[in-house]
């Protein structure tokens, strides 16, 4: 049971397609997940399609329509062969990969404290987005920190409680620099999160600050 | 101006025979509109004619896998200009940037989302998408044009905001909370249209 939406702003952002690229990976693998972020999403694109239809229109270079047609008549651009699968980093069982993973790069996972794991995720369209797994041990807790930007996460498995609320699998959530949390496993099984920032995060000891710089997350 | 389900014959005209002269009408409805719309949102003059030109490419190529079950034919060009845009602006910032440019020329970013939008509707959301964009377009009759007019802004980026901002002699984040309270009404104006 899905408990954390992405709020309005985000969804409409993202219909309207101003959002960035690292933001529309995450976003994406909750809404895979979720049926009324869909119906949400699909209904902000309808005001799109209402905002065409309404617009003022503009005149079209008189030459358009039959530059169009030419365009047309060229040879499509060659389709290119299916790319091979990329390879993957391990899952628990029963865990599968976002859909909006599918063309990037993701690295193996990379030790970052006792029972904590990270992995860097590379847009192939946006190479400077800050796209990251964390993976956290049950019962583990990550070093306290806040956000020099907006961090998005979507628990992929696993649930953890931050002090604020319980995230659970298929739950998303947004932080900003107004949220100073430390999130703590709950017993049971390890919990994945995809998440994306804008800034950095900023941890509040010295040991974690110095991992966070090292990983680069 | 052709009604809802004539636009539905003219794209499948479009699909089946390749029929130009039908594809005529359907540039010369959405081209301008297209056009329109992306200057608004900040696109210059001759990149827009551009990028609406390739949206209406775009159309033609992929008018077999219009589904008008699934989204109205102005809501499904304006997911191809919207994609279109969003490839063009990486392109762009990849030139600026240090950098290879990538190709993604057939939007394989942008696309993700739509394609995630648009799975097949799974058995719990089979509402009718006639009906749901139907409600849409009621819900912003009845919103107050000013209101409506601040939702328009949520389709522009962030420099459009500023110079809005600065138009209406109002802080960014006035514009930004305007829209918040913009989508909060529409929403819950379609929530109060669900039977």
């Amino acid at each position: 049971m899905i408990a954390h939406h992405p709020s309005d702003e985000l969804l409409l952002a993202a219909a309207a397609g101003t959002l960035d690229a690292g933001a529309v990976i995450v976003l994406g693998a909750h809404v895979e997940g979720c049926a009324s972020c869909r119906a949400t999403l699909r209904q902000f694109e309808a005001i799109g399609g209402a905002m065409l239809e309404s617009t003022e229109p503009e005149l079209m270079a008189p030459d358009a329509l039959a530059k169009t047609l030419a365009a047309i008549d060229a040879p499509p651009p060659p389709a290119r062969p299916a790319p091979a699968p990329l390879p993957r980093p391990s899952l628990p069982e029963g865990v599968a990969w976002p859909r909006s993973l599918a063309a990037c790069d993701v690295s193996r996972w990379h030790w970052m404290g006792p029972g904590m794991r990270w992995s860097r995720v590379t847009l192939p369209h946006a190479p400077d987005a800050n796209v990251f797994l964390l993976r956290i041990g049950a019962g583990k807790a990550l070093a306290t920190h806040t956000h020099s930007g907006l961090e998005l996460t979507h628990v992929m498995c696993g649930s953890f409680h931050d002090g604020r609320s319980r995230f659970g699998a298929g739950d998303f959530d947004a932080a900003d620099g107004d949220v100073r949390h430390q999130p703590v496993l709950e017993p049971g099984s390890e919990c994945i999160c995809l998440a994306t920032a804008q800034g950095r995060l900023v941890f509040d000891g010295a040991i974690a600050r110095w991992i966070g710089a090292r990983v680069g997350i | 101006m052709p009604t809802g389900d004539e636009w539905i014959e003219i794209v499948r005209a479009v699909a089946v025979a390749g029929d130009r002269s039908a594809f005529a009408v359907l540039f010369k409805h959405f081209a301008p509109r297209v056009k329109a719309h992306l200057m608004r949102a900040g696109v210059a003059h001759e990149l827009a004619e551009e990028l609406a030109q390739e949206t209406m490419v775009n159309v033609w190529r992929k008018a077999a896998s219009f589904d008008a079950a699934r989204a109205q034919l102005s809501t499904w060009i304006f997911t191809i200009a919207r994609n279109l845009h969003i490839d063009q602006m990486r392109r762009q910032r990849d030139a600026h940037g240090a950098h290879e440019a990538n190709d993604t020329a057939d939007g394989d970013g942008a696309d993700l989302l739509a394609q995630v939008a648009h799975d097949a509707p799974r058995p719990d959301e089979q509402i009718d998408t006639a009906r749901r964009e139907g409600a849409v377009r009621e819900a912003l009759r009845r919103l107050a044009p000013e209101q409506v007019q601040i939702l328009r802004l949520a389709f522009y980026d962030e420099q459009s905001h500023a110079r809005i901002a600065a138009d209406l002699d109002v802080p960014l984040g006035t514009v930004k909370s305007r829209i918040r309270l913009a989508v909060g009404h529409l929403r819950r104006l379609l929530q109060g249209m669900e039977p």
